[in-house]
């Protein structure tokens, strides 16, 4: 029997564990001149297009890297990089962008570890063994992200952005390790502290007025709540009263301390939350639109699904009709009129608008994904809920949806990186991001039609290194969630 | 019922109406009828469980078993005819049907454990939810519940980690955990490998002598000649014939019962 | 053991009172409505319709109110809120296109656009069904370089967004990039002969066409009788193949069969189709004659098609791999080769699996032929945002634009529904 794996079959024969079924074989370990014989030229058509696609790709490397490193003129990436990352992002205020990159490393850092920490809490109370990754193997895994790191780092020149690159890392690994070690019953409050410190680190440069406070105490009164009570289940009413009037009593005071104590000791201004450019649009508006198009999906799918004729209409009408246009006309919908549809005093901004459109049109495919994990979770799940007694809502809020949203992480992981690069379509209603960006690099009389395919390579290759990265984890996602959870 | 050789059903038919009008029938189906589109899946059903009573349901697939027993805590709907359970009737009104399912507890045959739940919770999770239980009685409940079908180790794993027969048995022991006035098993064991089938079996008996009112749908004719109060054979949406064990098994009366009898003796 | 055990429930929540519980002792005989004695607020059938039309309610108020808002603004700022403006002139030129009369009305325009979509859209299909094909197969080659090759493609181009690739096409291959300028044009020709079968230049290329003159009505009718014969052919030597148990080779003789009589019709109606050469015009500005690609056109569709083609590749390669692994090893039991397992057993299987997601990504690539835009690429939305430029209303365009992109994919959607329903039914 594998000790690490009890539950591999066995072959009685010999008592071996057999060979495992992956689907692309399982990985041979020959010496190299056995390997290149079976692997390149193991018969005489495998022959001849090795040797042909040896020498077409030696000839395209060569000049591919003569182009990138010699004959390449960078000027307008090294020289506008600050442009490309913040847009006209006010420099004075350039700390306050910085203070947000920090703030999110350790906001997704600390996520992170309580994830593991949720995951590894329910695998070592039920007895299963919780597999680690090693710190080492995880930097091999984000190369993309290291190399794009790099590169900027490189082209910038100066010291500033390494020591930024090294604080957010720092931040997000060193919190994402103290965050995996907390005990099962704090998980909850971990989670509060992290929606805290996310919204901190949006209000670090939108400033602290506004309906700053009502965020934060949001999330502090319910990490407070998820303290007090184990595990998330409410138990006598008069324990459940004292939870929830201790929660109100801290979103109370978090309130008087946003609105009262704060703007007496610091400047809570900011820059205003949608002056958004350059790279940092792209990130925040998919970030920003996925988080806010997830209630409103899950409406859409639950009404879907659900048994009323009227409801089920009303939401696949929305839903096919979203996901029937392209993104595109939707974002000039938002660019020319959508402002039209409401009865606002001061018109709203282009980015708001078109984060709206993109809310909208992400809820329907989010909806889709969800609808998808509905359908998953068998019918029997239902009847066994409602043989217990538990109402329709309660059966889908405790039984129904934990298990199909489980189900749907890769698909929304891949939902992301959808919208992500869909973000590149803000270029056309003319929001200033990277694209627009490069596009006024080059209006520059400088740099007026030179260096065109150069801004387009560092362009292509800021998407690219985010995009793969995501969709690397969320591969792997996919295979952990398959296997080590239950 | 049919017209011909009526003695035991008259029988049984005299004890029921001798327990209905001294009120202690558990449940109660009259003239029930349930169709699926034009299909009828249930043709006038009558039948009445007394209090304490073990009723075993058999007969071949198709037959209309697992329509009827589902009908009785209303996870299917009747179109005639009326079902009361414990003196309440099910009809549209919404806090009968809650009050129904409260009273009766269901075992399926694919279990249908919450398999993002430990074993506790999901044992825990009716009292907690419906009933209002603090948690740490819900636990005592679970716990005791759990070692009275023979697996309080398993407390605090997931249901994949079980075995077919141990999450049937969690699965009885989630539904024992409402304190519910009848158990309905709709083919408990069709879904076990063979050597787990027994100790599924032995938690059921241990509940029948314990004085729960139980209608178990099953093909473990062992189990209906053991513990059976009264077998009832389905075919075709309708009863077919009722009596006692020894009745049935030795000397059915309907030549449907016969041959069916024969094909699975 | 034994005995009923006791839950200490809490209070008043055990039975409802009496009242509000209906006996058994008198009621309607079976088959009478029941129900009728509930009270609404807890009877299940009105509260479902009460719910509905709550709901309902709701939605429409709210699309009631934002639909007043919009007219009242509109008629704010002097937009017109109706269609009259699809019969009014363009009032621009299209560019690339010198057979478009700026006088001609919008609606005019609109199908102009339209049709610039669908000829991308498709050229695109086409494209990334090649190549989708081409590299899929190669993911799950034995051959270690072309696997890693083929890796490397899907792995790049699915994570650009395809707008970036085809500013890429449009402006760093062919504005800007190595092609020349039109004056000094690259061209191939034949050799011996002074007809250009292609002009490179970086914004437009040239390519020969076929021009056709009087007669060419019965040349088309004489080709569709050839293919029809062409198709009867075929069959008769598909069931001579099957009785004789001989090769049938069928594509040859429909081939044959096909430019035999193509030909002879050809010669027959008096050569009614010539060839139409590029050449670059006097003033060095323009190509004439012969087929004008301009670079928006082969941009949008080169970049879309590599695309795409990235993700049919993955669903390609995992309908392969959704194939059960049992039914090649029982094709090799039976000592078929490698070609004949593939086209026999694994890619029948294999491609039912992947028609529905690719017809997915064709859907996907004709929508994304909106961002031709960028390139200055002649296509509907391109059109629309240059009329909604020239003053004409932006809500009733841009509802057109849905409505066009709406309708094709709904008809698509309905005809993978059909072809899904189908493939069912067969299968039990």
């Amino acid at each position: 029997m594998d000790p690490q794996n009890p539950y591999a079959p066995v072959d009685l024969g010999t008592e071996e564990p057999l060979p495992s079924l992956e689907p692309e074989g399982p990985r041979e370990h020959l010496p190299p001149g056995r390997w290149i014989r079976k692997r390149l030229f193991n018969n005489r058509y495998n022959s001849l297009l090795t040797i042909v696609l040896v020498t077409v790709l030696g000839f395209a490397t060569y000049r591919v890297g003569r182009f990138l490193f010699v004959t390449a003129r960078w000027d307008p990436v090294v020289t506008n990089l600050e442009n490309f990352m913040i847009g006209r992002f006010p420099r004075a205020e350039r700390w306050r962008v910085i203070a947000q990159v920090i703030l999110w490393a350790a906001t997704i850092g600390l996520g992170w570890g309580a994830a593991v920490a949720g995951a590894r809490f329910r695998a070592t109370q039920s007895g299963v063994e919780y597999l680690e990754d090693r710190s080492l193997a995880k930097l091999r895994r984000y190369w993309a992200l290291v190399a794009l790191v790099v590169v900027l780092l490189v082209t910038a020149g100066t010291l500033g952005p390494a020591v930024v690159a090294i604080c957010s890392v720092a931040a997000g690994a060193g919190l994402q390790k103290l965050g995996a070690r907390v005990p099962g019953r704090w998980i909850g409050a971990v989670w509060a502290l992290v929606g805290a410190l996310g919204v901190l680190g949006f209000q670090i440069v939108s400033g602290f007025d506004g309906l700053a406070w009502l965020w934060t105490a949001v999330f502090v009164a319910a990490g407070v709540n998820s303290m007090l009570s184990q595990r998330g289940f409410p138990d006598t009413r008069r324990e459940r009263q004292t939870r929830l009037a201790a929660a109100a009593a801290v979103f109370i005071a978090a309130y008087c301390i946003y609105a009262l104590l704060l703007p007496a000791l610091i400047e809570t201004e900011g820059v205003g939350w949608d002056n958004w450019e350059g790279f940092r649009v792209n990130l925040l508006a998919a970030a920003v639109a996925t988080v806010l198009a997830f209630p409103l999906g899950l409406l859409l799918a639950l009404a879907r699904r659900s048994g009323f004729p009227a409801l089920r209409i009303m939401a696949t009408a929305y839903i096919e009709l979203i996901r029937g246009v392209p993104l595109i006309t939707l974002l000039l919908m938002a660019q020319y009129f959508i402002g039209f549809f409401l009865n606002t005093s001061t018109p709203l901004s282009l980015v708001s608008r078109a984060l709206a459109a993109m809310t909208l049109f992400t809820a329907a495919y989010i909806a889709e994904i969800v609808r998808g994990g509905l359908q998953a979770v068998p019918n029997g799940q239902v009847e066994a809920g409602n043989a217990i007694g538990l109402s329709p809502w309660k059966t889908t809020r405790l039984i129904v949806l934990p298990q199909a949203l489980r189900a749907v992480i890769p698909a929304m992981v891949g939902q992301f990186i959808s919208l992500f690069k869909d973000t590149s379509l803000l270029y056309i209603i003319g929001v200033a991001e990277i694209l627009k960006i490069r596009e006024l690099v080059h209006a520059q009389p400088a740099f007026r039609g030179y260096g065109i395919a150069e801004t387009l390579i560092f362009v292509m290759f800021a998407f690219w290194a985010v995009s793969f990265t995501m969709s690397r984890e969320s591969q792997r996602l996919e295979r952990r969630l398959g296997v080590g959870e239950r | 019922m049919t017209n011909t050789n009526r003695e035991n059903d008259d029988q049984a038919f005299a004890d029921a109406t001798a327990m209905r009008r001294s009120g202690e029938a558990m449940i109660e189906l009259e003239g029930v009828d349930k169709f699926f589109g034009d299909f009828q899946a249930l043709k006038n059903i009558n039948m009445r469980v007394a209090k304490q009573e073990v009723i075993v349901v058999i007969g071949p697939s198709g037959s209309g078993k697992s329509t009827m027993i589902r009908c009785i805590n209303r996870l299917e709907e009747h179109d005639r005819g009326r079902v009361v359970v414990d003196g309440i009737e099910l009809s549209d009104d919404i806090r009968n049907i809650q009050e129904v399912r409260r009273e009766t507890g269901m075992v399926f045959q694919q279990f249908n454990l919450f398999p993002h739940l430990t074993v506790l919770d999901n044992v825990t999770l009716g009292p907690r939810q419906v009933r209002n239980l603090p948690k740490k009685e819900a636990d005592d409940l679970a716990m005791e519940l759990l070692t009275r079908v023979q697996i309080p180790e398993q407390a605090r794993k997931y249901p994949g980690q079980l075995s077919g027969g141990q999450q049937q048995r969690v699965a009885i022991a989630r539904s024992l955990a409402m304190n519910p006035k009848v158990m309905l098993f709709d083919e408990p064991t069709s879904a076990l490998d063979p050597e787990m089938i027994k100790e599924v079996l032995d938690v059921m008996k241990e509940l029948a002598k314990s004085g729960m009112t139980m209608l178990v749908v099953t093909h473990e004719m062992g189990f209906a000649r053991e513990v059976a109060d009264r077998v009832v054979f389905m075919a075709d949406g309708e009863i077919v014939e009722v009596g006692t064990p020894e009745h049935f098994f030795t000397n059915p009366t309907e030549d449907r019962t016969k041959l069916f009898l024969s094909q699975i003796l | 053991m034994g005995g009923r055990h006791v839950v200490p429930a809490a209070p008043a929540d055990r039975r409802p009172n009496e009242a509000s519980v209906i006996r058994n002792s008198t009621q309607p005989p079976p088959g009478e409505e029941r129900g009728n004695a509930v009270a609404w607020h807890r009877n299940i059938r009105t509260l479902r319709i009460v719910v509905q039309v709550v709901a309902a309610v709701a939605v429409l108020g709210l699309l009631a109110w934002m639909g007043s808002n919009l007219i009242t603004n509109l008629q704010r700022q002097n937009i017109g809120t109706d269609f009259g403006f699809l019969d009014d002139p363009t009032r621009f030129q299209i560019p690339f296109d010198d057979g478009f009369d700026p006088q001609s009305p919008v609606w005019q325009m609109v199908l102009v656009g339209l049709r610039n979509t669908f000829l991308a859209g498709l050229i695109g299909i086409l494209i990334a069904s090649a190549a989708g094909l081409i590299v899929g197969i190669a993911r799950l080659s034995s051959n270690w370089l072309v696997a890693k090759v083929a890796q490397v493609y899907v792995e790049t181009f699915r994570n650009i967004p395809p707008l970036v690739i085809i500013i890429f096409f449009g402006f760093a291959i062919f504005t800007y990039g190595p092609f020349p300028i039109l004056s000094e044009a690259t061209t191939f020709s034949w050799p011996g002969s002074s007809h250009s079968l292609l002009i490179l230049s970086n914004r437009t290329w040239g390519v020969p066409s076929i021009v056709t003159a009087a007669g060419a009505g019965w040349l088309g009718i004489a080709l569709v009788a050839g293919a029809a014969a062409a198709y009867l052919v075929g069959r008769w030597r598909t069931r001579r193949g099957d009785r004789t148990g001989r090769p049938p080779h069928r594509v040859v003789w429909f081939l044959a069969t096909f430019l035999v009589i193509g030909a002879a019709a050809f010669f027959i109606t008096g050569k009614p189709a010539s060839m139409s050469w590029p050449v670059v015009s006097e003033n060095l500005r323009r190509i004439d004659g012969g087929f004008v690609l301009n670079y928006g056109f082969i941009s949008v569709a080169l970049a879309l098609g590599l695309y795409t083609a990235s993700h049919i590749a993955e669903i390609i390669r995992g309908s392969i791999q959704a194939v059960p692994k049992g039914q090649s090893e029982a094709a090799n039991a039976i000592a078929l080769s490698a070609l004949q397992r593939y086209r026999f057993v694994v890619l029948p299987q294999a491609l039912r699996i992947a028609v529905p997601p690719t017809i997915n990504q064709y859907l996907n690539l004709v929508k994304n032929t909106s961002l031709g835009i960028a390139v200055a690429y002649a296509e509907v939305t391109a059109l629309t945002l240059s009329s909604i430029g020239n003053g004409r209303p932006a809500p009733q365009s841009i509802a057109i634009l849905m409505v066009a992109y709406l309708s094709f994919s709904l008809t698509i959607s309905l005809i993978l529904n059909m072809y899904n329903r189908r493939i069912q039914l067969v299968e039990r």
